[in-house]
């Protein structure tokens, strides 16, 4: 993995901390999802393709009995009849509704075929000789059409569908790969400069409380040394002078009880 | 009698005629065609009949072109022969030409209906129905210019004249306009074949009626049939049906009260031909239609189409066998038809890799 440079840049606070915590749990979660939706997606993906070959394999068969019909047509009217069928088409019979499908997110155009009623625009074509092949050409097409529909709208799906878990796979890999060991990167660096601080403010608060000692224990040994000093110099003043052993209070006791003998 | 002195004027076209027949493919080309792998080996299969005209083709020609082609080289010999008629008979093959004529002429009407530049349609137009003042019909920017130009500049002027007025001219009509104005041909083509002075009582008049006669049946049939499950009314279509024929009058009445496959059926009764045709096609999945759901792949059986065009071939072949008649030329046309469109229906086969419904050509030589 990355080393301990890819992180973000943050100031290891606790603060961040918690931001990162949630971070990755985000990430991690949106990973699942996403994982989850690119599954999905190429679930559906296989399908679309399998459907695609059965489309395909269904249109070339459908054009080949259409090529063939529309054959027979030029065989029976016996001259090329595309200029009177174009001319007197005036309204789509044939028409295509586009719709929307939602798989996992992803909006795939679908489109529907169907046949607007009462729509006989060339019926009367070839009237006079051909006219049953002419319609039969006419059915056989519409299926071609219908065949082709469903091939546009399997291969729309396809080309979008396959961008779709392009990015998504991108975007898991990302997270997988980038985001998720960065963040965590970036914890155990938080983590570790947080530790490093707290020993760091252990170690000082153990210098300082040693200090302490330090002083504490130099005070008391002080003290007592003084108290020593004093208790021994207070043994040798108790036999001499008395009033010596209590320095000014007693001084001040002294005094006055002179002066009271005064008067 | 009658060919005493047919030879005179008309002796030359009917020995070009006989030898262009002769030129037609028989069943041995056609089994070979049906051999072929590629379009390629049909071409050279060709090569004999059609060589001149189809080398021009680059290698691996779509059908498309193959039929144009072959439709060229009709066109050049009708040309050919039509240059060389003299009297009646020029007459006649301009009578031919007038079929090709109202599809043209629909043509012209549909792409003015739709305000295209008709000049482009005529490319599209049918050779055969080529007349010297069709150019004329592109300056009409609306339909009623344009009826008024097809009044005057066109041969067709009888056949629209009574029948149909500029009104009716709109783009519902236009199968009807063709359909009326192919009817009012095929009965002006039959009173002149049976009317005029040089064909009347003459095998000509005799051939030349059972194949009109034949045609009207099977317009009348056809459009029958066809105009199941459209907006076609049963009076309109009981005016498309021609007054002349095997059927006429009764049958064409059955025919126009007809509501289904099963009325048409009874209608054609009475010839014993198409009888046996419907009671073929009965069999075979029917009327088809518009309501048929099963496509190209279905109709394993001929269809009622493919035993008219049977029929026909089968008429034009025996007029053959007459002499000193015109209807020889009109055989012709119909039998180099009927193998352009067997030669494009091969085509089609090969190219599209279909090879079990090749043998659907009709060969009568």
């Amino acid at each position: 993995m990355s080393g301990a440079a890819d992180r973000e840049a943050v100031f290891p606070t606790r603060q961040s901390l918690g931001l990162m915590k949630a971070k990755l749990k985000g990430a991690e979660t949106g990973h699942s999802l996403l994982k989850r939706k690119s599954e999905a997606l190429t679930k559906r993906f296989r399908e679309i393709t399998r459907r695609i070959d059965e489309a395909k394999r269904k249109m070339g068969r459908v054009m080949q009995i259409a090529s063939l019909s529309l054959a027979e047509v030029t065989y029976a009217v016996g001259g090329n009849i595309g200029f009177q069928i174009q001319e007197s088409a005036r309204s789509a019979r044939f028409r295509i509704r586009a719709k929307q499908e939602n798989v996992s997110g992803v909006l795939l155009p679908t489109f529907e075929s169907y046949l607007t009623e009462g729509n006989n625009d060339f019926a009367m074509t070839g009237l006079g000789k051909g006219g049953q092949q002419v319609q039969r050409c006419r059915e056989t097409y519409a299926r071609a059409v219908e065949a082709l529909v469903e091939l546009a709208s399997l291969q729309t799906a396809f080309v979008i569908l396959d961008e779709v878990i392009k990015v998504v796979n991108r975007r898991v890999n990302a997270i997988e790969h980038v985001i998720i060991p960065r963040t965590e990167n970036t914890i155990k660096y938080i983590n570790s400069e947080l530790d490093e601080l707290d020993r760091e403010e252990f170690y000082r608060l153990k210098k300082v409380a040693n200090k302490k000692q330090q002083d504490v224990a130099a005070q008391d040994a002080e003290i007592k040394r003084l108290k020593l000093e004093q208790e021994a110099r207070g043994k040798k003043q108790a036999v001499a002078d008395e009033p010596e052993t209590s320095a000014g209070p007693a001084e001040l006791l002294e005094a006055e009880g002179d002066e009271d003998v005064i008067f | 009698m009658e060919g005493l002195f047919f030879n005179v004027n008309n002796g030359y076209i009917e020995g070009i005629v006989r030898g262009y027949r002769n030129g037609l493919l028989t069943g041995a080309n056609y089994t070979n065609m049906t051999q072929c792998e590629t379009i390629d080996d049909l071409k050279l299969q060709l090569g004999p009949a059609y060589g001149d005209f189809l080398s021009s083709l680059p290698p691996n020609p779509s059908t498309s072109s193959i039929a144009a082609k072959t439709t060229d080289k009709l066109v050049a010999e009708f040309r050919y022969v039509r240059a060389n008629a003299v009297g009646s008979l020029a007459k006649f093959m301009d009578y031919l030409t007038y079929g090709y004529m109202i599809d043209n002429v629909a043509l012209l009407i549909t792409g003015t209906l739709h305000e295209r530049d008709t000049r482009e349609l005529l490319e599209r137009c049918h050779p055969l129905g080529w007349f010297e003042t069709m150019p004329v019909l592109c300056v009409a920017t609306n339909i009623e210019e344009l009826y008024n130009s097809v009044l005057i500049e066109t041969p067709l002027a009888p056949y629209f004249k009574g029948s149909l007025s500029h009104q009716d001219l709109d783009e519902l009509n236009i199968e009807i306009v063709r359909n009326t104005l192919y009817k009012n041909y095929l009965e002006d083509f039959y009173q002149f074949v049976n009317s005029h002075p040089d064909m009347v009582g003459t095998p000509t008049a005799e051939v030349m009626s059972e194949m009109l006669e034949f045609e009207a049946d099977r317009r009348a049939i056809n459009i029958t049939l066809n105009s199941f499950g459209t907006e076609l009314s049963k009076a309109d279509r009981n005016k498309l049906y021609p007054s002349f024929g095997m059927l006429y009058p009764e049958g064409t009445l059955m025919l126009s009260r007809a509501d289904d496959f099963e009325g048409v059926r009874l209608a054609v009764e009475g010839v014993q031909d198409y009888k046996t045709f419907f009671e073929a096609a009965g069999l075979g999945g029917g009327a088809g239609g518009p309501g048929n759901m099963a496509g190209g792949s279905g109709t394993e059986g001929k269809t009622l189409e493919d035993m008219f065009y049977q029929k026909e071939m089968e008429i034009s072949k025996g007029a053959f066998t007459r002499q000193f008649t015109y209807a020889i030329v009109y055989a012709w046309v119909k039998l180099r038809e009927q193998e352009i469109r067997n030669i494009t229906w091969i085509a089609e086969c090969i190219a599209q890799n279909q090879k079990d419904r090749i043998n659907n050509y009709i060969s009568v030589f």
